[in-house]
């Protein structure tokens, strides 16, 4: 059994806006182990995002907060941990890899300055020894001649090595956690296969474990060991990825894998989950798929479904499974 | 046969560039003149004597600009009959020599407002990344000291500063200080916005740096361009609100030359002796221009998207 890196438990965070509390993230609870990928998959708006940036402590404020749960890494409750020793965290512990890499990389720096700022500010090396790291970041993400290329701007790079590049910050300081928040999205699907190759590769020599937050499910396929589905706010079901798509429970799980475009069935029209996620200001006391779910009973529109365990760590929120 | 080919070679041209020969020489001349101007007057600046050699009778200057010469004033300029060669732009009406004096005064004048420039340009930009940076209560409270400063006429606020402490070197690079911070201000903090919206900036505190770091390494670098070009177009601004307050008698005073001041002087004599007035004239409208048509230049080659500064 591989070390626990991130056990999250119960979090709440609201954004407090004029309008009301939006609840963006309800009660999430998911764990990431060593070596591990664990995804998190949904449709836009269903907090997953929001749970990534409240892992970092990044939501933006004033409006964003943390009200509740525990998000525990390597032991201990980051939420109770001040604001320096939270920078000290960040870059070392846990790293994000941002969505756009066209635009999260600084204009003004060469590649390799911008490598080493999370170095210096995490690890104190004298400057030959800052660019040996950054020359072994580059190396760990297959960056070819890292020795010139540490020299480049972002400019004179193509997208998909700049997404290597910010990978390679993120890999840095060897952090225990990395966030991936949909680092595919902006890359066309040859460099995107390679990308996961790469990452799996990566995890393989430094252990890392990985919360990929995405919302494609051939991605998430190829990539995750693991994967809670996320809907309204709330991880809907958890399980493993062959079993999730094998045996899917909750009707959103099933309903959202057959929404995936197949190559087989040319002639049907795709399906389509009918009506809208709720309201993140006025949620249903039930359950929140009820209104959009075909397998809908009375109870599920009074009553908020628990989470049952239903054996090797799948779980599932539905009043439909026992 | 012979003239048709060149002319074709220089339709063909135009076709390519979309810019004529005339345009094309016109734009770089707007470069050029400009920093030969300003280089001949900082040379003029630095080197008017050697005193800060410990040589104060070597330099441009071919006079002691203070010496007053009874025997030679109001002499005409050396190129107008009656000017004596000795002095090349004519003498005023204590026979101190003109061009020894706009040279010195190039001295006063620019180091005024290089001075008030530095100042108010770093005062504005601190403020300006913090307050943009910050954003929320802090921004409005700050930006609407900033709008005060903005509508506060700043000629009148110089002279409440010349009556209370005097007037001086100091009293005018402190005029000219106290409310220029101001355009600093608006114009940083309204990149200094929109930067920390950037994913970089993000990815800054993802890795962990502290908000004075992403300010000092992420956000300062980003707004240097519109602050190189902001500076250079202030030269121009800061000469003249310089001329300005030695004029009315409130700047440097005698007998120190500046620029402004020796307009000031000549203008009971522009009837008889129109030199004294016109020569430091002349140098604070070539320097305005010089500083305006660098500006723009830089503006257009370091970021198009500002044309509207």
């Amino acid at each position: 059994m591989s070390r626990t890196i991130l056990q999250v438990e119960d979090l709440h965070t609201s954004f407090y806006t004029r309008a009301g509390e939006v609840k963006a993230v309800d009660g999430v609870s998911f764990h990431v182990d060593e070596k591990e990928t664990f995804g998190l998959v949904g449709e836009s708006a269903c907090g997953k995002t929001v749970t990534g940036l409240s892992l970092l402590r990044l939501l933006p404020e004033p409006a964003g907060r943390i009200v509740g749960g525990k998000i525990i890494l390597n032991g201990r409750n980051i939420l109770e941990l001040s604001k320096k020793e939270m920078r000290a965290v960040r870059g070392k512990e846990i790293s994000m890899i941002l969505q756009d890499p066209m635009t999260s990389l600084n204009p003004v720096y060469t590649v390799g300055n911008q490598i080493a700022e999370s170095i210096k500010l995490h690890q104190g090396l004298r400057d030959e020894k800052v660019t040996d790291e950054v020359i072994s970041a580059l190396r760990l993400l297959k960056i070819p001649a890292p020795e010139s290329r540490i020299r480049d701007y972002p400019f004179q790079m193509s997208g998909g090595m700049r997404q290597r590049v910010v990978g390679a910050i993120a890999m840095s300081c060897r952090p225990n956690l990395l966030i991936a928040d949909e680092p595919t999205t902006a890359l066309d699907a040859t460099i995107q296969a390679q990308y996961i190759a790469l990452f799996q590769d990566i995890q393989r020599t430094t252990n890392v474990g990985i919360l990929f937050i995405t919302h494609d499910f051939g991605v998430v396929a190829k990539m995750c060991h693991r994967v809670g589905v996320m809907y309204a706010g709330r991880i809907v079901e958890t399980a493993t990825t062959s079993k999730i798509f094998k045996d899917p429970r909750h009707p959103y799980t099933v309903a959202l894998i057959n929404s995936v475009p197949r190559l087989e069935e040319k002639n049907k029209r795709l399906f389509s989950i009918e009506g809208q996620p709720p309201s993140l200001l006025n949620l249903p006391p039930g359950c929140r798929f009820a209104a959009r779910c075909d397998k809908v009973m009375d109870k599920c529109r009074e009553q908020q479904p628990p989470e049952v365990d239903i054996g090797d760590g799948h779980l599932v929120s539905c009043w439909k499974v026992k | 046969m012979v003239s048709i080919i060149p002319n074709v070679k220089e339709k063909t041209r135009k076709q390519y560039t979309g810019v004529s020969r005339g345009t094309r020489i016109m734009k770089n001349l707007t470069l050029i003149l400009p920093v030969m101007v300003l280089t001949l007057m900082v040379i003029c600046a630095i080197f008017a004597n050697l005193s800060w050699l410990g040589l104060p009778q070597y330099g441009l200057a071919p006079h002691d600009p203070n010496k007053t010469a009874p025997r030679d004033k109001f002499l005409p300029p050396a190129f107008i009959e009656g000017g004596k060669s000795d002095y090349l732009l004519g003498t005023d009406k204590l026979g101190r020599d003109i061009l020894s004096r706009v040279i010195h005064g190039a001295r006063v004048s620019l180091s005024v407002s290089l001075l008030a420039i530095f100042i108010t340009a770093g005062v504005g930009t601190m403020l300006g990344i913090f307050s943009g940076y910050v954003g929320g209560r802090v921004d409005g409270f700050l930006m609407r000291i900033v709008d005060v400063a903005l509508s506060f006429p700043g000629l009148l606020l110089a002279m409440l500063l010349a009556v209370a402490v005097g007037p001086g070197f100091w009293t005018v690079v402190f005029a000219l200080s106290v409310l220029g911070w101001a355009f600093y201000a608006r114009l940083v903090r309204g990149e200094s916005l929109r930067i920390r919206q950037s994913d970089f900036v993000a990815q800054a505190r993802v890795n962990g740096a502290s908000p004075f770091r992403i300010m000092l390494r992420h956000i300062f670098p980003n707004v240097v361009n519109s602050l190189i070009v902001l500076m250079t177009l202030q030269v121009g601004m800061m000469i003249l609100s310089e001329a300005a307050l030695s004029y009315i008698g409130i700047g440097i005073t005698a007998p120190q030359a500046s620029w402004g001041s020796m307009v000031s002087d000549g203008r009971a004599e522009l009837d008889r002796a129109w030199w004294i007035s016109t020569f430091p004239g002349v140098a604070i409208g070539l320097v305005v221009m010089s500083g305006n048509f660098l500006g723009d230049w830089i503006r257009d080659k370091l970021d198009p998207r500002l044309r509207q500064v």
